[in-house]
């Protein structure tokens, strides 16, 4: 059920509820105190005519014609009186009452003999009900006469009867004056929801560029409709990255690809000689290696993403695990021509993950190395500036052009120069490298032209050691 | 048939110059991008071949370079990118064909052969000058039915001449589309593969095919 018939539903039926249980009250109070007036008014007749008996002494036997005229008061047309004999006989009574005998009741008997007034009610087929008050009058302590005054309920049965009317038609009346307002109203907060919901489904249907239109004022629809496109925009940001990386990492496994492919195909399509088929399972084997590294490194980072690489928090000693690379970097720099030199070496304690830093300065050095010209330096420092270790690896190499600075931390990216000196790399590496420091809460920094060689330092905060 | 090819990545380049060679086509390759327009706007090509990531300049950037001059030599676009709007880019901004990476050879060599008989003005796929046949799609040779075996060179020579009946072709000319920029001008190759040829088609038959036009260069014609 649509939230808008919900509501306007939910509020009609405790309108209802309140306007029954208010009208049944009302209706309650109004029936007693209309009682209540008819018995003041009954009380105040019977205690006057009592009042007046006895100030006029008791008669035994009480002329109706005398009485009527000494108390004209007694024949009011709405009441009529009845005085009964303790024995419940009755001796006098006004002539409005011809038609019926009303009897004395055996409760208001014994309530005069107790000494008692009492009310009570009756009713006659095809007659408005009775009130009756029936007061004893005393002498000495006893029962001389019983002095009724009745009147007749019909007035007030025709005002509850009115009263009734006028909330049978006015509630429903109510009531639907009522929904509608509440369907408008429900209908009038709804409509932005509305508005979300299509915008919503556009979105969904693919358009992430689309946003919301926001409504002026800072309400509930309002922040609704901000978080809604803070996250669409978030939403956006982060398919657009999914998107980049998953066609760059696609870009550079076809490219292996293509090579194995056209190499095998181009061989096949007649008989070579036996040196041929070998070049291409060569190269082939080439392209298969990258293509592992590529995989690695991407399983690697898609781990980091996920949080599921384990790390290390372990105090490590800078200079030796520099010591330890330098002794492996020499071996293959001897393979590429390329000397690697330590410069300054300061001793210097971190926290962290050895491996991974290890992995963090051979990737640099083995960078350092690749973008060398055969017969480069390559210089590793290790140097203490306050509170952070500086590790810097300088090499004199192609270099990198001010403008791809902070590009060649992206995935894959890898600058054209990069590109025509060497087909080996997988443009992650420097991803990586950040990953690494950033875990370390440190950074990578790079000073670098094009050309002149670059010096890439990776900056970790010291372990502040407890005296 | 000459035909460039941009494709920075090396061992890509070096299979597919490979193949088409094979195929008796003259052949360049570049690996940058700008150095490939200069080329490209330097030689009269028959096709290039051309990726789309390139460095200096990328492939696209090239191919609307070379409209903008006016060039219509045929483009195949060779791309690691399959998505549709790439695609679409690639052929809007001029290109004749498109070849999602990675490829079969025999689909490129298809590709180009479709390319260069478009580029000929809506030529059949099989040439024929009076009774001599000659098919690109099979690199057979015929003549009254007689098969005829070349080699790549010579293959290359007769399709060149095959396509332009009837037009007298200068030897720069012949030099251009039959021999790729290693080729060095002042021998007299040409003349020496026109004999070999003339050997072949010719040689002991009543209508001569081939014609020396003097002073400027040769011509195939059926009288």
């Amino acid at each position: 059920m649509p939230l808008r018939v919900r509501l306007t539903f939910w509020y009609g039926t405790v309108l209802a509820l309140v306007l029954i249980v208010f009208s049944m009250v009302l209706y309650a109070i109004t029936a007693r105190n209309l009682r209540d007036t008819v018995d003041e008014s009954l009380e105040d007749t019977a205690t006057t005519a009592v009042r007046l008996l006895e100030t006029n002494g008791f008669l035994p036997l009480i002329d109706e014609e005398i009485l009527l005229s000494q108390f004209p008061e007694l024949t009011r047309i709405d009441k009529f009186f009845q005085i009964f004999s303790p024995s419940g006989t009755i001796t006098i009574r006004s002539p409005n009452i011809k038609q019926h005998k009303v009897p004395l009741s055996r409760t208001a008997l014994d309530a005069a003999f107790a000494g008692q007034s009492i009310y009570e009610s009756a009713q006659y087929p095809k007659e408005p009900p009775l009130r009756l008050i029936s007061m004893p009058i005393m002498y000495r302590d006893n029962l001389l006469y019983i002095v009724q005054v009745g009147t007749s309920m019909e007035s007030v049965g025709e005002t509850l009867h009115r009263f009734l009317v006028l909330v049978l038609v006015a509630i429903p009346i109510a009531l639907t004056v009522s929904l509608a307002g509440g369907w408008f109203l429900a209908g009038r907060a709804l409509r932005p929801v509305d508005r979300i919901t299509l915008a919503a489904q556009r979105i969904a249907a693919g358009d992430l560029s689309q946003r919301l239109s926001m409504p002026g004022a800072y309400d509930e629809i309002g922040r609704l409709a901000a978080t809604f496109n803070n996250m669409i925009g978030r939403l956006d940001a982060s398919f657009r990255q999914i998107r980049q990386f998953t066609s760059d990492a696609s870009h550079e496994l076809r490219t292996p690809l293509t090579v194995m492919k056209g190499e095998t195909d181009l061989v096949l399509r007649k008989s070579r000689p036996l040196e041929d088929y070998k070049a291409v399972l060569e190269s082939n084997l080439e392209e298969i290696d990258r293509m592992t590294r590529i995989v690695d490194e991407l399983l690697f980072l898609s781990r980091a993403d996920m949080g599921e690489v384990k790390v290390e928090s372990m105090p490590v000693v800078l200079q030796s695990l520099v010591e330890d690379v330098h002794r492996q970097a020499k071996l293959l720099g001897q393979e590429r021509n390329v000397e690697v030199v330590l410069g300054t070496i300061t001793p210097v304690i971190v926290q962290g993950d050895d491996l991974r830093l290890r992995e963090l300065l051979l990737n640099l050095v083995e960078n350092a190395m690749k973008y060398s010209n055969p017969g480069g330096k390559v210089e590793i420092s290790l140097l203490r500036d306050g509170q952070e270790a500086r590790l810097s690896i300088t090499d004199h190499g192609i270099g990198i052009a001010a403008a791809d600075h902070k590009k060649i931390f992206q995935r894959f990216f890898r600058t054209d120069v990069a590109r025509a000196h060497t087909k080996k790399g997988t443009g992650l590496g420097l991803a990586i490298c950040a990953w690494i420091a950033d875990l370390h809460k440190g950074r990578v920094e790079v000073k670098s032209d094009l050309g002149q060689g670059s010096t890439f330092t990776v900056v970790l905060p010291l372990v502040t050691l407890p005296a | 048939m000459r035909v460039l090819v941009l494709e920075d990545e090396t061992k890509v380049g070096c299979f597919i110059k490979r193949a088409l060679e094979e195929e008796s086509y003259a052949v360049d390759l570049c690996e940058d991008g700008a150095k490939g327009l200069e080329m490209a706007l330097a030689t009269n090509y028959d096709l290039l071949v051309v990726d789309v990531m390139l460095p200096g300049m990328s492939g696209l950037d090239v191919l609307k370079n070379l409209r903008r001059e006016r060039i219509q030599t045929p483009v195949l676009i060779l791309s690691a990118q399959s998505q549709i709007d790439q695609r679409v880019k690639g052929l809007d901004a001029g290109a004749d064909d498109y070849l999602t990476k990675p490829f079969a050879i025999d689909e490129l060599l298809a590709r180009v052969r479709a390319l260069l008989r478009r580029g000929a003005t809506e030529s059949p796929g099989v040439l024929q000058v009076d009774d001599l046949m000659f098919n690109p799609a099979t690199r057979e040779v015929t003549r009254g039915g007689q098969r005829i075996d070349l080699t790549l060179k010579e293959y290359a020579l007769l399709e060149y001449l095959m396509r332009h009946t009837g037009r007298v072709l200068t030897r720069p000319m012949i030099s251009e589309h039959v021999w790729n920029q290693d080729f060095d001008t002042f021998t007299n190759v040409i003349d020496v593969y026109v004999n070999y040829l003339r050997n072949k088609i010719d040689r002991g038959r009543t209508k001569k095919l081939i014609h020396t036009i003097r002073g400027s260069g040769y011509m195939l014609k059926a009288d």
